[in-house]
């Protein structure tokens, strides 16, 4: 069964054909979100109520454009709401930073983060949300410039500005972190 | 483009193993939710509805049921009223049938009509203003 016979069912409140879904989509949004907020347990949260938007959603979606385009606008829009809540608060206790530190390791394939890994996970972290979901988008994810235009409803010109923006100034976050930390990039 | 390179090497991290049965539970809690404030707003409607057509028809009763449709003058409204409270004949309530006459024209136009006698009968103890004797 193809995705749009997918969701045809779902809208139709089919969950057997929604957990199918669920299933295909998981890990890429999950690790997606996890890119664009570096806390695992936000990035579960998120992606759960990403997967109960799409049920609840189901009629608006149109099948012109590629159903993981649609989950990953979702999951964009969502991601970025919760980015401008947790700017307005900012304290976060100790047990919760210890309890997402342990959850993230959990279930994280690679070993543990190096030091320009880190730096890169930092960069990444202090970019604005308007360059770093393209660029999460398109580097990490694998999306091309259309596709990403189409998540984020925006021109293509306007995706490839931002991408090459974005890229400008972590290689500069980059350049500055290894120079503080006296090493060379790469 | 190196550092674009690096990015991929960032760690990927998984959903966990029982991400689908929680977004499940999750669903079926909202959709519960959801039928319910669906129901409670249908109910809150009727109710709404319902309470809107009961103040109607009290009004109805109260407000318009009060109301004189034939135009009586507040003494022969007190005066119906009474009788329409009091006697009561064996086969049930006797309504008093009043049919208003103008005397005041009859009285003036006396001289081109021919001799009668009128024979004036007080219906109330409260005098008329309009009737003159």
């Amino acid at each position: 069964m193809d995705e749009q016979e997918l969701m045809r069912l779902v809208k139709e409140g089919d969950e057997e054909a929604f957990a199918r879904i669920v299933g295909a989509y998981k890990d890429r949004i999950v690790n997606y979100l996890y890119q664009f907020s570096g806390d695992y347990q936000k990035a579960v949260e998120l992606a759960q109520e990403t997967f109960i938007r799409v049920f609840f959603k189901a009629g608006q979606y149109r099948p012109l454009a590629p159903l993981s385009s649609w989950i990953y606008a979702i999951a964009s829009n969502l991601a970025r709401t919760e980015m401008k809540k947790s700017r307005r608060q900012q304290i976060v206790s100790l047990e919760e930073v210890a309890a997402h530190e342990f959850a993230s390791s959990a279930y994280s394939q690679d070993p543990p983060s190096s030091g320009l890994l880190e730096n890169l996970r930092e960069a990444l972290r202090s970019l604005h949300p308007r360059y770093r979901i393209p660029v999460v988008l398109k580097d990490l994810e694998g999306f091309s410039q259309d596709e990403i235009a189409e998540i984020l409803k925006k021109p293509v010109g306007t995706i490839k500005a931002r991408i090459s923006r974005g890229r400008g100034i972590l290689r500069k976050k980059l350049e500055k972190a290894t120079a503080g930390s006296g090493g060379g990039i790469f | 483009m190196e550092e674009m390179e690096i990015l991929k090497k960032l760690e990927k991290v998984k959903a966990p193993p029982d991400f689908e049965q929680k977004v499940m539970a999750e669903l079926s809690l909202r959709r519960r939710s959801r039928l319910r404030r669906r129901l409670g707003l249908q109910l809150s409607l009727a109710g709404a509805v319902a309470s809107l057509l009961v103040g109607f028809v009290l009004w109805n009763f109260v407000v318009i049921g009060k109301r004189n449709p034939l135009g009586i003058s507040p003494a022969g409204r007190e005066w119906t009223d009474s009788a329409a409270a009091g006697p009561i004949s064996g086969s049930g309530r006797t309504l008093p049938i009043i049919e208003t006459l103008d005397y005041s024209l009859e009285v003036r136009n006396r001289g081109q009509a021919p001799q009668a006698v009128y024979l004036l009968e007080q219906v109330s103890d409260k005098t008329p203003k309009g009737v003159r004797f």
